[in-house]
């Protein structure tokens, strides 16, 4: 009786794990989310149907943005940004496990789960590193809203750090050592110096540019690309051969179809793994984590647009797209690691030229010496 | 009879902006090499140094120019006498130059040309000269002073081709430079010694070998005593 019970709960916790990982799966997680527990999702126990239904009954009050509780506290919930969350999936029964039958008239707040309970990897990791102190989980993540990092634009992961550290005075204190520190901060996740993430990449974004504001631009919205590519879907308007990569010539085609239209296609170094470890490492500070690394380091470049649900899909480019060549793509160049081989040929060519006039005049020279001699004692 | 004679050729204005400029340029090809290939090269130490190093000496390389083109224009006013070949220079000067270095120099005829304080540059020096400082400098100073603004600036930098072109561009001019500072240097030891043009480049007095016309004393001796 004992084996038959413990076979029953086996096959019902192998059906539910199983369950988690496939809807993982279908929202379009690339990686594993090394950092979340795995029995995670079965605190609901209720599977993914029931969860839509806990969340559809929570989502009819707090789907409402005039919604607020008894004291006055503001409790909208986007419901668009919340349902392309993976904590959409688990359910809001998931982390306000207690609520109770009063709620809301009884005035009572359902019960708040800690973060660390479903992702204490992380936790462990981010209360070791320099930040821990500073600052809680929701100070920069809205666990309605909270989406992977290849969900989101490089500007917008940025705008989570920039909540408190000023991004005027981040580039001026960052100016006292870095060169061309606004240049940098625009094109850089602060993440990527301040963490040990990994695996970096090139994200290319839409940017469009802020209206009266000269030069500044911002992520792009659904509804500004819609407007330029007159309601057609921006995924066909990119990959124009629908094979799912960019190729050179289709990138070249849609940065023309930007460029004239206050749009552009802004490159950035973005992580594939991101840590939560906030720390200052030595080769970040004397730049050669990113200059250093040769050109093979930064092949892989993907461009990222927009969806209509909220965050961002995006497509792969053809590898070393960003290297080679001089014009169509977006205007980015990470020095020392960026550099075009076909002009390193040429430029290598210049220089030998060059060193050819001594090397041959000077061997003649040699062979000429006597005779040289000779008609100078004449003279 | 022929005689030496030490002749002013180079003014210490120009002495001095020319050796700020060379170091300048050394140091802003050998640090750019760090810049373009941190990979493999890896002179001064920490990236950020290297670049610190190469802006600075673009700063000094534009201001020397910047005075150097003062000094001619304003001061001196010979920039177009020294610098700008003449018609003649361009029918036959060059090529006469040319088929000096090229070939006569190996049977030891002498220089067509000869220096003087008004004309210090042959044909061929002019022309080079010229296309260097009034050409070239003035883009890879251009190219670099835009690069070292990209932020402010890259809306004019789209209007110029982008960052891509720019850095192309200041790329393949600094290899015009390194290529000619090997010939540039090779060249000044074709004098009568090899030290004889870097001397007057130094303390600017050149040793010159000047024919005065009166006959030499040791042939007289030598023909009165047959």
């Amino acid at each position: 009786m004992y084996i038959y019970n413990r076979a029953v709960w086996l096959c019902i916790t192998v059906t539910v794990l199983f369950a988690a990982s496939v809807s993982a799966t279908v929202i379009g997680s690339e990686k594993e989310d090394k950092y979340v527990r795995k029995d995670a999702v079965s605190r609901n126990n209720s599977g993914d149907g029931l969860s839509r239904a806990g969340n559809e009954k929570c989502m009819s009050c707090h789907a409402r943005k005039e919604i607020k509780s008894l004291a006055g506290k503001v409790v909208f919930i986007d419901p668009v940004k919340f349902t392309a969350t993976t904590h959409s999936i688990v359910g809001c029964t998931s982390c306000h496990d207690q609520v109770s039958p009063g709620h809301p008239a009884d005035g009572s707040a359902p019960s708040i789960a800690k973060c660390g309970d479903c992702h204490d990897p992380v936790r462990e990791e981010y209360s070791k590193s320099l930040h821990g102190s500073k600052a809680r989980c929701n100070d920069c993540h809205n666990p309605h809203e909270v989406k992977l990092p290849v969900f989101m634009s490089g500007d917008e992961i940025n705008s989570k750090c920039a909540k408190c550290h000023d991004t005027r005075k981040t580039i001026r204190s960052h100016s006292k050592w870095l060169t061309q520190a606004d240049l940098h901060i625009d094109s850089l996740l602060c993440i990527t110096c301040h963490t040990g993430s990994k695996d970096y990449v090139i994200t290319m974004s839409i940017e469009s540019r802020l209206p009266g504001s000269g030069d500044a631009f911002k992520s792009a919205t659904f509804e500004e690309l819609a407007k330029l590519i007159n309601g057609e879907d921006i995924r066909k308007v990119i990959d124009q051969n629908g094979d799912n990569l960019v190729s050179l010539q289709e990138l070249r085609d849609f940065n023309h179809h930007l460029r004239g239209r206050n749009m552009r296609l802004w490159g950035m170094m973005t992580p594939e793994v991101v840590t939560h470890s906030y720390q200052i490492l030595e080769n970040r500070w004397d730049c050669s984590f990113c200059h250093a690394s040769g050109p093979k380091a930064m092949q892989k470049s993907f461009i990222a647009f927009p969806e209509k649900e909220g965050g961002y899909t995006r497509l792969a480019v053809e590898k070393g797209a960003i290297l080679d060549i001089l014009y169509g793509t977006p205007d980015f160049y990470m020095l020392g690691t960026t550099r075009s081989s076909a002009l390193n040929i040429f430029g290598a060519l210049i220089v030998a030229a060059g060193l050819s006039f001594p090397v041959s005049h000077g061997f003649f020279r040699f062979l000429s010496r006597n005779k040289r001699k000779e008609n100078d004692h004449e003279a | 009879m022929k005689h030496k004679e030490m002749v002013y050729m180079t003014p210490m204005p120009v002495r001095i902006w020319h050796w700020l400029n060379a170091f300048g340029i050394v140091t802003l090809c050998a640090t750019g090499l760090q810049i373009r290939f941190p990979d493999y090269i890896n002179i001064f130490g920490a990236y950020r140094a290297a670049i610190r190093l190469h802006n600075t000496a673009g700063v000094v390389v534009s201001v020397s120019y910047l005075l150097w083109l003062i000094y001619y224009l304003a001061v001196a006013r010979s920039l177009i006498k020294l610098y700008v070949p003449t018609v003649e220079d361009l029918k036959s000067g060059i090529f006469r130059q040319a088929y000096y270095y090229f070939l006569a120099y190996f049977f030891g005829k002498p220089n067509p040309h000869h220096s003087t304080p008004d004309s210090k540059f042959n044909p061929m020096q002019k022309a080079a000269y010229l296309v260097i400082m009034l050409v070239l400098l003035p883009l890879v100073v251009l190219s670099g002073g835009l690069l070292m603004y990209i932020a402010p600036l890259r809306e004019l930098l789209l209007l110029l081709g982008g960052i891509k072109m720019l850095v192309g561009t200041h790329f393949l001019l600094s290899c015009c430079f390194t290529a000619f500072l090997f010939v540039h240097i090779y060249l000044a030891t074709l004098g009568h010694t090899p030290l004889a043009h870097f001397k007057p480049m130094w303390n600017g007095w050149e040793e010159e070998t000047v024919e005065d016309g009166n006959p030499d004393p040791d042939k007289q001796i030598t023909a009165s005593t047959k």
